[in-house]
């Protein structure tokens, strides 16, 4: 710590700190306009300069000079305040005074700071520049003519997001921010730079001209896509969501959003939401009243109360943990029916089953400031930077910024291979398991184990379980060579600080309770868990999965998985099916099968935003609402717990699910369950284990990271060598960047980038098939035919396709039934 | 007694042969004044509405009675897609006028506003755009 003077106010500050961090903690502004505290120190401003005593009273940068012990410095003398306004007028000298028709109005730095340095005239003249505005991309109008030449979107870009699609361009006057060429910019379109824009240069096409920012109310909640639990600031005027607003004090991330947490929020007021309940009369749906669509469904509930085994639940991973909570209380204790499921079973095993048998709870037993503490991040599947971005830009930190190794090991390179020094190890499709365990092998045979491991329980019964394992067989059939498989070992075993990164989700059936069992054994072995920056991150999909695997939403005293309600529906054992937010049509395996499924249940309920293809199938359809029209909490599948707070009212007569379900739960039992949700989270943080503690009012903004606790044993994973079948390719699923789960494509956002279904090719296969980029081929398994665009590139290994499964036109579940990989033919 | 009386009928007498300060409204019209605060209008120029749909006029209205939706025309440029003014709720401060940035908003000296429903006083873009 350092002690100086900063405006007569003395200040310590960390010997780290620069004088603009130092005089902010002290509660002194100094004005910036290039500089952001996520990115490293730019100055290029020359807005915050500052006089510095030692420094013989010259004018030097607060942003980039460190402190010194003993510094005298001042920040508002007259000869600095006349410096800024040149500065300002040199700025204004080139900038567009279009403020009436710039976006960036009302939250723009350079109007604040020239408002507040009262710069009226300008002693300079010139011409404005006339670059020509690129609006041909559809997410973010880039008009170089506003530009400040801050760099911090070059900057975001390169640092955070490790893309790098801007790069200042030319030389002198004409410098300006380019992108490849100069041509249009095509990215992977997160908006960081648009986020981070100081004036109106880079700003949201599909917020343009929506709504003044001032005009806006900014209502803080939690993004409702991804399991990563990035806090979010919604933009809302007229009871509607209008954009998402920039907050660099947000979250672990630091406002820093993805691509579709800051585009694919249209969902939510979007034309196709469903406004009132549905209920099938003569073979079609009906508008109902609420009245009547809740008394068919009491009706039928109190039904199967005697016969609950005919009754099934599926229930989205998208509700609120109050949600949940209500949903375990009606179907499990009130209707005794423990046939309850979410995310197709095996989307969440690997947490409920694999995590809660190895570790003795059902999470990960790491938190996200673990990433970045990291000395090495094995990533288990490339896709990790798709399933949950913002954690790739953690990841990027780490290793750019404080140097952590990273080794993938992965069905297909990705974005994260191409970080510096990234050592990406491709194993054949399905081979995950095999590899996993071949690593532990090789540290088993080369005693790099750590001294806890043998006294952690279960020890020899796994170490047994290995002995028949060869390492060099293995290599053989996963497809990485058995050197390489030692060095990941090596390196894994001695790294200090290792931690292990697995996403899960319904696209990737192979990441279930072995995988995730045998990550974990691998931490044990080498004494990973427990330890700060290292560990296990095991990432649930959805933005509550964590909670629902928390709240055990899924069968816990012998009822039926999900796999098995979709089976018990096609044989008639259920007869009553109540599904609250998921689309089994699109998202679960086997379509053919979950539609006979579904067409053969008597009775089918289906609660959700959309008329989506599973609830144009029900007999009575329940209008939901999106997170953004009611409070509660969701829980990370980082352990956070954070508020979801209501921004506009229900759209049409939509109503939040914790309501419908009470006034079900209502209905049947002839009183609600709860009063409101602070009652339901009272309740929850009474019975859940790790939420004892919290409380709702107290969870404030930040939301507080639940604690976990359990005894760690080793649990024996046989990992059998993967499937092949000559002649055909594999086929892996997956997510897509922009999209998550089947919600996204109800955002205009994501659909603008990514519109439809495709299948990804290696070059090489595709030549061989005499497949070009955007042919329509057809997609042929033991399940069934697709038609598909294809997609050409140098993403996959020879032999591998990949397919994302949101899209409900064209769905990959036509063609896939649950296993990791689907063996296909591919023709035009 | 009688003195106040007669006071009085003299100045009732004496208007009797004065010019009447009374108006005969509508046959005679009023001689209003060109500062005064009417009906506003939106300016055109090149056969377009001035207005670049800022909001700043909604933003500054203590009234609250503008109503401005900004849209996006085929250059990319900025317009008024609908501007409303609620008659009944305008109180005529001018302030609309004096926040307006590009000059596009002016205070006619139109009175007449009075109608026969409530939703005659809604003036639309249409009704508001400047007569030549």
């Amino acid at each position: 710590m350092v002690t100086l003077t900063i405006d007569d106010k003395q200040v310590t500050a960390s010997k780290n700190a620069t004088i603009y961090e130092a005089a902010k903690a002290a509660g002194i502004q100094i004005p910036v306009i290039c500089h952001d505290k996520k990115l490293n120190p730019f100055g290029g401003c020359r807005m915050c300069l500052v006089e510095v005593e030692q420094m013989k009273g010259r004018q030097i940068p607060a942003c980039t000079t460190p402190v010194t012990e003993g510094m005298i410095v001042r920040t508002t003398t007259d000869e600095i305040i006349k410096a800024r306004k040149m500065v300002l007028e040199l700025l204004l000298l080139k900038h567009p005074i279009d403020c009436p028709v710039c976006d960036a109005a009302g939250d723009c730095d350079l109007q604040n700071l020239t408002y507040e340095y009262k710069v009226n005239t300008n002693r300079f003249q010139d011409e404005k520049f006339n670059w020509k505005i690129d609006y041909e991309n559809p997410l973010i109008e880039r008009d170089m003519n506003r530009c400040v030449h801050c760099g911090k979107c070059a900057r975001i870009c390169d640092e955070i997001v490790s893309y790098g699609a801007y790069s200042f361009i030319n030389r002198g006057i004409n410098a300006k921010i380019g992108t490849e060429y100069d041509g249009p910019l095509n990215c992977e379109f997160c908006g960081s730079c648009v986020s981070v824009c100081p004036v109106g240069a880079l700003v949201s096409r599909p917020f343009k001209f929506k709504a003044r920012w001032w005009a806006m109310n900014k209502v803080k909640t939690v993004c409702g896509y991804c399991g990563t639990g990035c806090q979010l600031t919604l933009g809302v005027k007229d009871s509607k969501v209008l954009t998402t607003i920039y907050d660099e004090n947000q979250g672990f991330h630091n406002g820093q959003l993805c691509t579709r947490g800051r585009w694919g929020y249209q969902f939510i007021n979007s034309d196709k939401r469903i406004t009132t309940p549905l209920v099938k009369k003569n073979g079609s749906l009906q508008p109902a009243t609420w009245e009547e669509a809740l008394n068919v469904v009491s009706a039928k509930l109190k039904e199967a109360k005697s016969t609950p085994d005919s009754l099934a639940a599926l229930v989205s991973p998208r509700l609120t943990n109050e949600e949940l909570l209500l949903t375990r209380k009606l179907f499990k204790d009130l209707l005794g029916c423990d046939n309850v499921d979410h995310s197709a079973g095996y989307a969440h095993t690997a947490l409920t089953s694999g995590a809660k048998e190895s570790l003795g709870y059902p999470a990960s037993p790491s938190v996200v400031a673990d990433v970045q503490k990291s000395d090495l991040l094995l990533v288990i599947n490339a896709d990790l930077y798709q399933t949950h971005p913002v954690l790739g830009f953690e990841i990027n930190l780490a290793v750019k910024r404080q140097g952590s190794a990273i080794q993938i090991v992965s069905d297909k390179k990705g974005k994260l291979s191409k970080l510096p020094e990234a050592k990406t190890s491709i194993y054949k499709p399905g081979a995950e398991l095999l590899v996993i365990n071949a690593i532990a092998k090789v540290i088993l045979d080369e005693n790099l184990l750590d001294s806890s491991a043998q006294s952690t329980g279960g020890f020899s019964a796994w170490q047994k379980g290995l002995e028949s394992l060869s390492v060099d067989q293995a290599a053989d059939q996963c497809g990485i060579a058995a050197d390489e498989i030692k060095a990941i070992a090596r390196n894994y075993a001695k790294a200090e600080k290792a931690l292990i990164l697995l996403p899960t989700g319904m696209g990737y059936p192979g990441h279930g309770k072995e995988l995730a069992q045998a990550v974990i054994n691998l931490a044990l072995l080498t004494g990973k868990v427990g330890k700060e920056g290292s560990g296990v991150l095991i990432l649930g999909e959805k933005n509550n999965s964590q909670g629902a695997a928390d709240l055990s939403i899924h069968p816990t005293s012998g009822g039926k998985s999900a796999l098995d309600i979709i089976a018990g529906c096609v044989s008639g054992s259920i007869k009553t099916l109540y599904v609250a937010g998921e689309n089994p049509v699109v998202s679960y395996p086997n379509r053919k099968l979950v539609e006979t499924a579904l067409e053969k249940v008597e009775f089918l309920v289906v609660q959700d935003l959309f008329l989506t293809p599973t609830a144009a199938m029900a007999d009575v359809v329940l209008p939901a609402c999106s997170f953004a029209e009611k409070d509660g909490t969701f829980t990370s599948a980082l352990g956070a717990v954070q508020r979801v707070n209501r921004a506009i009212n229900p759209v049409g007569e939509s109503r939040s699910d914790f309501r419908i379900l009470n006034d079900l739960y209502n209905a049947v039992s002839g009183q609600p369950a709860f009063t409101d949700v602070k009652a339901a989270f009272q309740e929850l943080s009474g019975t859940v284990a790790g939420y004892a503690g919290l409380s709702y009012d107290t969870l404030g903004d930040e939301g507080s990271v639940r604690p976990v606790s359990g005894t760690a044993t080793f649990v024996p994973v046989a990992a059998a060598a993967p499937a092949t079948e000559s002649g055909k390719l594999a086929l892996v699923t997956g997510s897509a960047l922009n999209h998550s789960g089947t919600l996204s494509v109800y955002g205009e956002g994501p659909m603008l980038v990514c519109p439809e279904a495709y299948v990804e090719l290696n070059r090489e296969d595709a030549k061989s098939l005499s497949i070009s980029d955007g042919d329509q081929v057809a997609i042929k398994s033991s399940t069934g035919e697709l038609r598909l665009k294809a997609k050409v590139g140098s993403r996959l290994p020879k032999g591998v396709v990949f397919a994302p499964y949101h899209f409900a036109d064209a769905s990959i579940n036509t063609v896939t039934a649950g296993s990791a990989v689907t063996f296909v033919t591919i023709g035009k | 007694m009688i003195m106040p009386l007669i006071n009085g009928l003299k100045i009732t007498l004496k208007h009797m042969f004065m010019k009447p300060v009374t108006l005969q409204y509508p046959t005679e019209r009023p001689n209003v004044a060109p500062n005064f605060r009417g009906l506003h209008a939106l300016k055109v120029a090149h056969n377009n509405a001035k207005c670049v749909a800022c909001y700043l006029c909604p933003t500054v209205c203590p009234a609250k009675c503008i109503t401005v939706q900004a849209g996006e025309d085929e250059n990319h440029d900025k317009y008024a897609a609908v501007y409303e003014i609620d008659m009944l709720r305008c109180i005529f401060c001018g302030y609309c006028v004096e926040a307006c940035p590009v000059d596009a908003l002016k205070m006619t000296q139109t009175f007449e506003l009075a109608n026969y429903k409530r939703e005659d006083f809604i003036f639309t873009k249409q009704a508001l755009l400047e007569k030549k």
